[in-house]
């Protein structure tokens, strides 16, 4: 392990002192579950390591219509929360998925937006959701769309001086069914070799509004856009789902890895595509959110 | 057989409470005075001259004490058998992690900043990784002078009756190794027709969970200690001492827990170097290779490409079968214990097949040295003979069931080498699977059943010895040389003493010496423990139980002849008796206490015995992304007395979940030489989520060689699987994969393939 | 470098550290509890599972300066004496481990599992251990003598 300085400031206000103080010397930590490797292998070098898990006030959730979840909330506080799960349980649906249980009681939902994994599952379920993050430095509060936030590969717009500080979940609509389905073609604890979250929202039976994004086909996670329009006003039959979820094809840009080539996930984006369209319209008429 | 009372107890593992409690200690687990931590810079190029290694700013680097190059050590070559490969690379490195230069430093994070000081210039050079490209005549030849290696002479009883040689004059072959039976042309000629199919299986990784370390600490007598994660303990001592020149008893290899072997731990992997730096830096030095070096470096299976060609009768008999089976060594071939792997004798399968060559080429490549892993060369062999039956079924119009049932060896049949075996349970065995899987009830769309089969004796190499002591309190020790892989061996070893000598399990204690206290141990591998080292231990237990016969005829005033042993008891024809805690106080009394007898067991050839393994999976295959679902494994084995039924069970269990990894999920992958499957993360090893619905079913016959009539079970069930998911996907949805891992986008790629055909 | 002040199975620790120190490796060779392994050191194998604050995770790739004032437990904090948590004893009985050095990752994986949830089921016992890979037994153990603890199989 390379050596760097901890330094552990007590409050959000010291922590962005510290972060604009040294800037490009620093990184911020706070789980640590994909940091601690990336300095392993000596692929990120640090001289400053900045803790933020004790960070008062960034680790807690509340409800008032929005759903307001702390940078600092683990995955696993996420998936076992019965806030989550009441309002918006298309994230404890999607959280309870990520990696192993000890990934989740380390690993920060701020962790991972910053880090940017094209690979990771909670990003299609935020985008579906239309979330916004919350960033802060010294000199401004700014809140950015999920569909801005993430710019490129492992990249973000969050400023070297700046630090998440929340996720702001608007209530998903009346009359609507979401959920998350993530492909694990090798075995159960593994990224995703496509990853596909769905919101269908209902107008009697046909679809007011369709949302579908995915992770693991592209650089960046990404709203399916086209399959959305093509949905809109339709009842969703299976052949209007089939034939909606195959405009995915031209969106996704995935790259053949250990999960598969980039002409199978592309071919799969449409399959799960459909699959994700069918089951969150059972849910929307079902009336019941995500089980 | 008497009513047995500790055999086929299931007994836990007897050093379960350490265990459980973290107190067993692990090579890793050592730590000593003084103790320095040793790294190695590898070659990052598949085949290259080494041609200037610049270490003076890692040299200077405070807490660095000791700093290594190839031309610095004695020019000497290493190996289980094949002695090929240098302690560390001298003028050239043949693979992607070949070690160049090693460090001993205060720490590990030390060490590893020390290699990033170091600069070695390297020339490229034309390399190889294809086994059947290294064959070809222009392609760059890996070894100049492989005829100056040394090895031993090739042991007579793994050669089946066929030819071996090293280094035959094709191009980077290693060995090749012909077996033959009957008359290939006459079988051929009897044929109503011939089929002909290639199968390719990649390397997969052993899997332990412990990656390789060791201690190796100099003592001011010069006597060497040593903590290795080695399996066989003795050989490795024989094995440091000639590579130092020195004598045995100048080394002491000390006891440590092993965790998980498989076939992958009975080299001397890095100790030797180790040695080399705790020389160099007057300390203690650990080595621990971390998991990425494993995956890079370790001694993974054989990757192979087979063919095989089959005549068979109109009715669906076998007359005869072809077998070219080409295994990749890579760079070096060290890591195996013979000059080839061994499973390429079972390309005939447990069937009748009266003419038979099998050609076996073990072929140098720039990727990493390949090494024994869990039924060697069987995995490979078995995916290529099992699918292959399959396919000659399907095009007879035969159920893959019916047409086994048309060939499996029946007793007094000769087996496709010429061997012939007593007690021959194979279709029993194939019939149990089938019943149990309900082989011809109706499945729903998409979900197909596959077979596949096995058969392997159990391992007859030794020799085994072990002493058995009882000491004044009556309490039984035995002392073994045998290192504890997890199998349950101890326990084992246990069980016998304690049937024989007629006390509780609790009464026998079971220690591991280190190669000075205990007896020679040839170690676990190929099946052979319960066997050999259990028939060592039944020895000693009785010529104990007769040393205890003789005493208390002492004590009792008669002749040990009116003695007998029951319920523990020492009793006379007229009544009188003596318990043994009472026996060995009074001999502690004379004098004569502790007692101790050592017995010892060397077999004197193969056993004339098999064990048949037939297993049935039944899978779901989903025809829009090609994913396949293992819902269900039958494993049917046919044993001899099961001494330790939940040991046993726990044998099978985990080498089903072993062939499931090499059937679905694991691939060691190789690209341009280097392996690219570096962490855990990306090589797949089967979860807990991954496991089907398993139904064991044991087919007993009260016969074997080991003690009690016991059989083997080690290295059976990890074998079939492959075949066995690639029959049942084939029977699901018509996709045959002839090549592992069978992976949904293989499959996808084949259901779109049959959708392009129609 | 940095003092650190935590429990680790109940006991007050006060150590000063390099900031650079794993949890993993501050369990081993600064306190000399080596039941807790390592294995892929990536935080995938689960060999090195532990409980900070009850809850499990991955030793090989937790900074020990994060757990000043916390709790640790390793596996040397279960048995009280010579009697074993029902666990380990379970794990001897049912044949939950072989090669062992996968067993005190899975044994307190399994411990934070039943301190949650007394009574899960095996699905549920499948998803969570999903984590803590063991190459020897496949599972099929594991899972049994988690089981036999839930349904009060095992004397304690």
């Amino acid at each position: 392990m390379i050596s760097f300085t901890y330094l552990e400031p007590v409050d959000i206000d010291e922590a962005l002192a510290t972060l604009a103080r040294y800037g490009d010397e620093a990184k911020v930590i706070a789980g640590g579950t994909g940091l601690v490797n990336l300095m392993k292998q000596r692929l990120v070098q640090p001289t400053y390591l900045i803790g933020l898990r004790r960070l008062a006030g960034l680790s807690g959730m509340h409800y008032d219509g929005t759903l307001q979840i702390g940078a600092l909330c683990t995955h696993r506080m996420i998936e076992t929360s019965m806030l989550v799960r009441n309002h918006v349980p298309l994230l404890a649906e999607t959280f309870r998925q990520v990696a192993s249980v000890r990934i989740r009681t380390m690993a920060t939902i701020g962790g991972a937006l910053a880090h940017a994994d094209p690979n990771q599952d909670p990003p299609p379920a935020f985008m579906v959701l239309d979330a916004r993050v919350r960033l802060r430095s010294q000199q401004r509060t700014r809140e950015v769309a999920i569909g801005e936030f993430f710019t490129g590969y492992y990249e973000t717009v969050v400023a070297p001086n700046e630090l998440i500080t929340e996720v702001v979940i608007p209530s998903p609509l009346a009359d609507s069914g979401a959920t998350f389905v993530k492909f694990l073609p090798q075995t159960h604890d593994d990224y995703a070799t496509v990853a596909v979250a769905a919101q269908v929202t209902l107008d009697g039976d046909r679809i007011a509004e369709a949302r579908v994004a995915l992770g693991a086909a592209a650089a960046t996670p990404l709203r399916a856009t086209a399959v959305e329009d093509a949905l809109r006003g339709q009842v969703p039959t299976p052949t209007v789902l089939r034939e909606a979820a195959v405009l995915v094809a031209d969106a996704v840009d995935p790259t053949s890895d250990f999960r598969g080539s980039a002409p199978y996930k592309r071919d799969m984006a449409v399959v799960f595509v459909r699959r994700a369209l069918a089951q969150a319209a059972v849910r929307a008429r079902a009336g019941r959110g995500t089980a | 057989m008497a009513n047995l009372v500790s055999i086929g107890q299931p007994a836990g593992h007897v050093e379960g409470p350490a265990k459980v409690t973290g107190r067993a200690l692990y090579t890793a687990d050592v730590t000593l005075p003084g103790m320095l931590w040793g790294k190695c810079l590898r070659s990052p190029f598949p085949h290259a001259r080494l041609l200037s290694i610049d270490v003076s700013q890692a040299r200077q680097l405070s807490g660095v004490h000791a700093v290594l190059t190839g031309v610095e050590l004695p020019e000497v070559r290493i190996g289980r058998f094949l002695l090929d490969i240098p302690v560390l690379a001298r003028d050239r490195v043949r693979f992607v992690g070949e070690k160049v230069v090693a460090i001993a430093a205060e720490s590990p994070d030390i060490a590893e900043e020390a290699l990033t000081l170091i600069d070695v210039q390297y020339e490229e050079l034309p390399a190889v990784f294809d086994p059947l490209e290294a064959l070809q005549e222009h392609a760059p030849r890996i070894h100049e002078h492989p005829d100056s290696y040394t090895h031993p002479p090739i042991p007579e009883a793994f050669l089946h009756g066929g030819v071996a040689e090293f280094f035959p004059s094709i191009p980077n072959v290693v060995s090749q190794v012909f077996y033959r039976h009957g008359d290939l042309g006459a079988g051929f000629a009897q044929a109503d027709r011939v089929f002909e199919h290639t199968f390719f299986v990649p390397s997969v990784h052993q899997g332990y969970i412990e990656p390789h370390a060791c201690v190796v600490s100099i003592e001011p007598s010069g006597k060497i200690n040593v903590w290795l994660s080695d399996k066989t303990p003795f050989i490795a001592r024989s094995q440091f001492a000639a590579a130092l020149g020195v004598p045995e008893d100048r080394i002491r290899v000390n006891p440590v827990s092993i965790g998980g072997d498989f076939g992958g731990k009975g080299s001397l992997m890095d100790s030797v170097l180790c040695y080399y730096l705790a020389q160099h830096s007057g300390r203690p030095v650990k080595m621990v290779m971390t998991y990425t070096e494993e995956l890079m470096a370790g001694n993974p299976r054989h990757a192979a490409a087979l063919t095989l060609r089959t005549g068979v009768t109109r009715d669906g008999q076998m007359t005869a079968r072809q077998a070219k089976l080409v295994f990749n060594c890579g760079a070096y071939g060290a890591f195996t214990p013979l000059h080839t792997v061994h499973g390429g004798v079972h390309a005939g399968g447990p069937y009748r097949v009266p003419h038979i060559e099998i050609a076996c080429l073990r072929v140098y490549t720039n990727t990493v040295p390949a090494g024994h892993m869990r039924a060697p060369g069987a995995p490979q062999t078995i995916f290529a003979v099992e699918s292959h039956m399959d396919m000659i079924a399907h095009e007879l119009g035969l159920d893959p069931l019916e047409f086994r049932l048309r060939n499996v060896l029946a007793e007094g049949d000769p087996s496709p080498l010429g061997e012939h075996w007593q007690h021959i349970r194979c279709k029993e065995t194939l019939l149990a699977a089938a019943q149990a899987a309900r082989w011809s009830t109706e499945k729903p769309p998409h979900v197909g059943r596959g077979l596949g089969m096995y058969d392997r004796e159990p391992g007859a190499f030794g020799p085994s010895s072990a002493t058995l002591s009882i000491d004044a309190d009556a309490k039984l020790t035995l002392l073994t040389g045998a290192a504890d892989t997890g199998t349950g061996s101890y326990t084992v070893l246990q069980q016998v003493v304690a049937e024989e000598l007629q006390v509780p399990l609790e009464a026998v204690m079971i220690i591991q010496g280190d190669t000075d206290t205990a007896t020679f141990e040839v170690g676990a591998g190929g099946s052979r423990f319960t066997h050999t080292a259990g028939l060592a231990t039944l020895t000693a237990a009785r010529e104990l139980k007769q040393a205890l016969i003789t005493l208390a005829a002492q004590r009792l005033g008669c002749v040990p002849e009116q003695v007998q042993l029951q319920a523990g008891h020492f009793v006379v024809a007229d009544g009188h008796s003596l318990d043994l805690a009472m026996l060995m106080a009074w001999a502690a009394e004379q004098g004569a206490a502790p007692l101790s007898r050592t017995g010892s067991y060397l077999p004197t050839g193969p056993v004339a015995i098999t064990c048949f393994c037939a297993q049935v999976a039944e899978v779901e295959v989903d025809p829009e992304t090609g994913q396949v679902q293992l819902r269900k494994l039958v494993t049917a084995h046919d044993v001899g007395t099961v001494i330790n039924p939940l040991t046993h069970q726990g044998q099978i269990e985990g080498g089903v979940v072993q062939g499931i990894g090499q059937a679905l999920t694991e691939h060691l992958l190789v690209q341009d030489g280097a392996v690219t499957t570096l962490h855990l993360g990306d090589y797949k090893l089967p979860t807990a989520l991954d496991i089907p619905e398993l139904t064991t079913v044991l087919v007993e016959t009260k016969a074997g060689p080991a003690p009690y009539a016991g059989k083997a079970v080690g290295e059976l069930s990890n074998v079939a699987v492959p075949a066995a998911v690639a029959n049942a996907v084939f029977d699901a949805v018509g996709v045959r994969l002839t090549e592992l891992p069978i992976t949904a986008e293989r499959v996808y790629a084949g259901l779109r393939a049959q959708e392009g055909r129609q | 470098m940095r003092t650190i002040r935590l429990q680790v199975n109940g006991q007050p620790v006060v150590r000063e550290i390099p900031d650079n120190r794993l949890l993993v490796d501050f369990l081993r060779y600064d306190l000399d509890l080596t039941g807790t392994k390592e294995g892929c050191s990536v935080g995938v194998c689960g060999a090195c599972t532990v409980l900070l604050d009850g809850q499990p995770v991955s030793s090989c790739i937790v900074l020990a300066v994060i757990v000043d004032g916390c709790e640790v437990t390793t596996i040397e904090g279960l048995a009280q004496g010579d009697r074993f948590h029902p666990l380990q004893q379970a794990f001897i009985e049912y044949g939950g481990f072989q090669c062992g050095i996968c067993t005190p990752g899975q044994i307190m994986a399994a411990k934070a599992l039943l301190d949650g949830n007394p009574y899960p089921s095996k699905e549920e016992i499948q998803t969570w251990m999903m984590g803590n890979l063991c190459r020897c037994t496949g599972y099929y153990k594991i899972i049994e003598s988690i089981q036999a603890v839930a349904k009060g199989k095992v004397a304690p």
